[in-house]
């Protein structure tokens, strides 16, 4: 659910069109259509600060952001949600990407006051406590990662994936993992961890 | 006082290739291991020790880093690309919501020396808040011309309309190599370019920093965690001792972040000024202009060469590109092939007001290995022979010639080369172009000395290893827990190592692929060490002469008595435990100084488009001992895929009217993504060198040497035409098919 503003000062001007762009542009380059529907709500927020509740990983975070806040700054900065990563802040690496209800998205491009109300899975979110998720096995038994950096956004777009595709081939896992860079050259490897995980699910 | 040497006679060489040496050893150091040496752990695949930590997105980079009060600091940049700062006003930045800190770094009268010189720094408490007072920052430059494109810089060669240098031969030298030119049957000249590369690592420069009264803690993303501690202890001028440095896990260096840097040191700097921690990490687009790069180069080549291939002159000359500090830009042509080859090579380096470059995986050795690796193909062609066989006939590493066979049957190589140049595959579709092509790859990497590894026995069996320098991602942690694991004779999974922590003993920084080869003996010798102290406290526990007790394979044995487990003898340590600090002796004079390894792709070419795509690829690497093996073979196929990156995509594009780099982003600095991977195999070639008792060898460089110029290689055998400006680009391609179509 939406909260409104909390402060009582008016809405300034409406970011919600603009929201609408980024937004679509955020979804992991191979997304047909958007994202979900935006739940209902108020359109505007006046600059400064605002609390928000986010549904992050199973649980409810109240939270202080500006509008202008990205959902990756609200996880790494304020919840200290530091496995998605901020490596160009442009929606054009997926270093930072996450799940909002089931579908990978840049959170570089998503403004966390967007994100209330729908459910947001991180990297940490993707197994409970000490356990790994298959994909993360697969990703260390066939070392599809090297410094690291780029993984989290890996996995996730992975995880992504296979919401999607029940048993994808090589071609349909190179293109849902478009949208990722690594520059330590692991994508062989992560294609091969993503084909492992796909079979083990099957 | 010379240390005392014993003498082993060790198997060093390859299977096939096996020779005896003798090599005297510091008789506190172990026997090498050599071919014969059956291992139980050393070179089989392992998962990466740190693995769960990064896949679950628990490792913490210095990015992550997040403290209670914790500030964001930027750095506030010039927009001229040459000049000097006119004035600076930081009032209003200062008076700006949630700022903490504003500090000049230069004062008014100061050079500007490439556009994003840094001029001021902020500390606020959020980024946007740091950044909305960036912009209140008043500057005033006086800007001067500038000179941002190489080809119009003091001191750069004229090119003409084909791009071939039009300068005569330089003086220097040239008797010998004139000589030899006329001599030559046959004699090729060509002018090669490379453009800026930039190493844009994922996890941009910067630190945290924190400080406790005059006690100074970073988490810096680093290549050297010791040099960043003597960087800032020497510019912030406090004693070394009172830094630490912490690099548990770093996001990508590839030769850019040896020093703490401006952003370093700016980040401790507000952190004083404000009396809170700051984190200051650079922005993408910063990380692109004001953090290093690989020099571009022009280099010009002539050869001559005989009717039977063998190469019998070769003059080389290259105008690096380094940017503002007009140093650093050489390049380095293959030696192998020119052993007894009459041979000049001149560097000259020309300055733009550009960012300055910096030492990028193998530096100067891609660029000169692409240029001379084309000439190769292109003399070859000339007369007539095999591109492989003419490597076979000049190439005089023996190591290497192996490989250059290995790898040719491995990748079908003369099946596979395109005998028509220029022409589609018969029967194929005629729009494609397909070809072959190879290049060697060579580096030094054997380490040296000066590293110091601390190993632990507890009574519960743990063994932890322990030394201060950084993982960059190669392994390295893998690689101490398996050679730990070797030595004492046990299961991997029962040694922790630690690494990225100053308190920690000393080791090298990562770079020149030294660190695996340089950390390797010394965590073998401190588990040699920690198995002879385990033996020696088993034996006072047990009451029996501690020369009857020895510990190996693990297991503790008693001469004439019990064998104990290595668990049941750790247990007898009670509350004690063992701590060992082993050490890096010199290298002593093994087999081959340096290693040797060959790379063959095969690409496609779309003639409507220009397009090159890269279809397969096969390295066939010399890396020493192999010792984590998925480890390596996971770094060789990444300087392969960074390599095709370099081939095809990779370039900084000026806009010379403002002096700016207009691709500062991952939407238009294009890397090979997903989508560009080709079929990729990595043979790790193995080779005993004996140079230390574990004989390993870097792999991070040499491997990033050949790609370029194999790729390269294959287009000239797809389109029968030489593209000699690197990234191959569409524009070029097609460009080149017209030439070819007038030719
Ligand atoms: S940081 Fe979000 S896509 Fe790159
Ligand atoms: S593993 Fe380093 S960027 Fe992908």
């Amino acid at each position: 659910m939406r909260h409104p503003p909390e402060d009582g000062t008016p809405p300034t001007f409406s970011r919600r069109a603009f929201l609408k762009g980024a937004s679509a542009a955020a979804v992991t380059g191979t997304v047909p259509g958007a994202l979900p529907t935006a739940p209902s709500g108020p359109t505007s927020y006046a600059p400064g600060s605002h609390a928000i509740t986010l549904s992050v990983n199973g649980g409810e975070r109240r939270l202080e952001v500006e509008p202008r806040t990205t959902l990756l700054d609200a996880l790494r900065d304020r919840l200290d949600l530091t496995g998605a990563k901020k490596i160009c802040d442009r929606g054009a690496c997926g270093g930072c990407t996450v799940e909002l209800d089931g579908i990978a998205v840049n959170s570089c491009m998503v403004l966390a006051i967007d994100a209330v109300g729908m459910k947001v899975t991180t990297i940490e979110g993707l197994a409970p406590g000490e356990a790994l998720h298959p994909l993360q096995e697969e990703f260390v038994h066939c070392d599809a990662l090297q410094c690291g950096f780029c993984t989290p956004g890996f996995v996730m777009a992975a995880h992504a994936c296979l919401n999607k595709h029940k048993n994808p081939d090589r071609a349909t896992i190179q293109h849902e993992l478009s949208g990722n860079l690594c520059r330590c050259g692991t994508y062989g490897r992560v294609f091969e961890a993503v084909e492992r995980a796909a079979g083990r699910k099957g | 006082m010379n240390p005392r040497r014993e003498e082993h006679e060790i198997t060093v060489g390859f299977a096939g290739n096996a020779k005896k040496i003798k090599v005297k050893v510091d008789d506190r150091d172990l026997r090498p291991w050599d071919l014969e040496t059956k291992f139980q752990t050393v070179g089989t695949d392992q998962a990466r020790a740190d693995g769960v930590a990064k896949v679950t997105g628990r490792a913490r980079y210095a990015y992550d880093i997040n403290l209670p009060g914790l500030l964001h600091g930027l750095i506030v940049r010039a927009p001229i690309a040459k000049g000097t700062l006119k004035a600076l006003d930081l009032e209003a930045a200062k008076a700006m919501p949630g700022v903490k800190a504003v500090l000049a770094t230069k004062q008014p009268g100061a050079r500007i020396r490439f556009a994003g010189d840094d001029v001021a720094a902020i500390a606020a408490e959020t980024l946007d808040a740091a950044r909305d007072a960036a912009e209140k920052v008043r500057m005033e430059f006086t800007a001067e011309p500038h000179v941002t494109d190489v080809l119009e810089a003091p001191g750069a060669p004229k090119l003409d309309q084909d791009g071939e240098v039009t300068a005569p031969w330089p003086e220097r030298g040239a008797e010998r190599i004139e000589t030899a030119i006329q001599a030559a049957r046959h004699v090729r000249s060509a002018t090669y370019r490379c453009e800026v590369q930039t190493h844009s690592s994922l996890e941009t420069h910067g630190l945290t920093a924190r400080w406790y009264g005059d006690r100074l803690t970073v988490w810096a993303s680093t290549q050297a965690t010791f040099g960043t501690r003597a960087g800032l202890a020497g510019t912030l001028r406090i004693p070394a001792e009172n830094i630490t440095v912490h690099t548990e896990f770093m996001g990508g260096g590839f030769g850019s972040k040896f020093q703490p840097g401006i952003e370093g040191v700016l980040a401790c700097r507000l952190a004083k000024a404000a009396d809170a921690p700051v984190k200051l990490m650079l922005s993408r687009h910063e990380e692109h202009t004001c953090a290093g790069n690989r020099p571009g180069a022009i280099i010009q080549i002539r050869a001559g060469v005989n009717d039977d291939g063998k190469i019998t002159a070769f003059d080389y000359r290259c105008w690096g590109e380094p940017g503002f500090t007009g140093q650093g830009g050489g390049t380095r042509a293959p030696s192998d092939y020119f052993r007894d080859t009459a041979r000049r090579d001149t560097q000259d380096n020309v300055a733009t007001d550009m960012d300055a470059g910096r030492a990028m995986r193998a530096p100067g050795w891609p660029q000169g290995f692409f240029a001379t690796e084309l000439m190769l193909d292109e003399l070859a062609a000339a007369i007539g022979m095999d591109p492989l066989e003419f490597r076979l006939k000049n190439d005089r590493n023996e190591v290497r010639l192996a490989e250059w066979r290995q790898g040719a049957e491995a990748f079908r190589w003369a099946e596979r080369r395109n005998k028509t140049p220029g022409q589609p595959r018969a029967g194929g579709d005629p729009r494609w172009l397909h070809g072959c092509g190879l290049s060697s790859a060579a580096w030094g990497g054997m380490g040296g000395p000066g590293a110091r590894v601390t190993c632990r026995i507890h009574a519960d069996a743990r063994v932890e290893v322990r030394n201060g320098a950084q993982d960059l991602g190669t392994g390295l942690k893998t690689v101490l827990q398996m050679l730990a694991a070797e030595e004492l004779g046990i299961p991997v999974a029962m040694v922790t190592p630690f690494v990225g922590d100053t308190r920690d003993p000393v080791g090298p920084a990562s770079g020149g692929s030294v660190t695996t080869p340089t950390m390797a003996p010394a965590v073998r010798h401190a588990a040699a060490l920690a198995r002879r102290e385990l033996a020696a406290r088993v034996a006072a526990k047990l009451g029996v002469d501690a020369a009857k007790v020895a510990c190996a394979g693990g297991q503790v044995t008693v001469e004439g008595g019990q064998t104990l487990s290595f668990v049941d003898a750790c247990k007898l340590l009670g509350s004690d435990t063992v701590e060992v600090v082993g050490e890096r002796f010199p290298n002593h004079q093994g087999y081959a100084n340096s290693v040797a390894g060959c790379q063959f792709a095969e690409v496609r070419v779309d003639r409507h488009t220009g397009l090159v795509q890269v279809l397969d690829m096969l390295a066939v690497q010399d890396c020493g001992t192999v010792v984590a093996r998925k480890q390596a073979e996971s770094q060789t196929l990444g300087a392969m895929i960074q390599g095709v990156s370099y081939a095809l995509h990779e370039q900084r594009i000026v806009d010379h009217l403002t002096g700016r780099m207009v691709n500062g982003d991952f939407l238009y600095y294009k890397l090979t993504g997903p989508l560009d991977m080709p079929a990729m195999r990595a043979i790790l070639f193995p080779v005993a060198n004996g140079h230390t008792n574990v004989g390993a060898a870097g792999i991070g460089e040499p491997v990033a040497v050949a790609p370029a110029a194999a790729i390269a290689n294959a287009v000239f055998n797809a389109i029968g035409v030489p593209v000699r400006h690197l990234p191959l680009t569409p524009d070029k391609i097609l460009k080149a098919l017209a030439r070819a179509r007038r030719v």
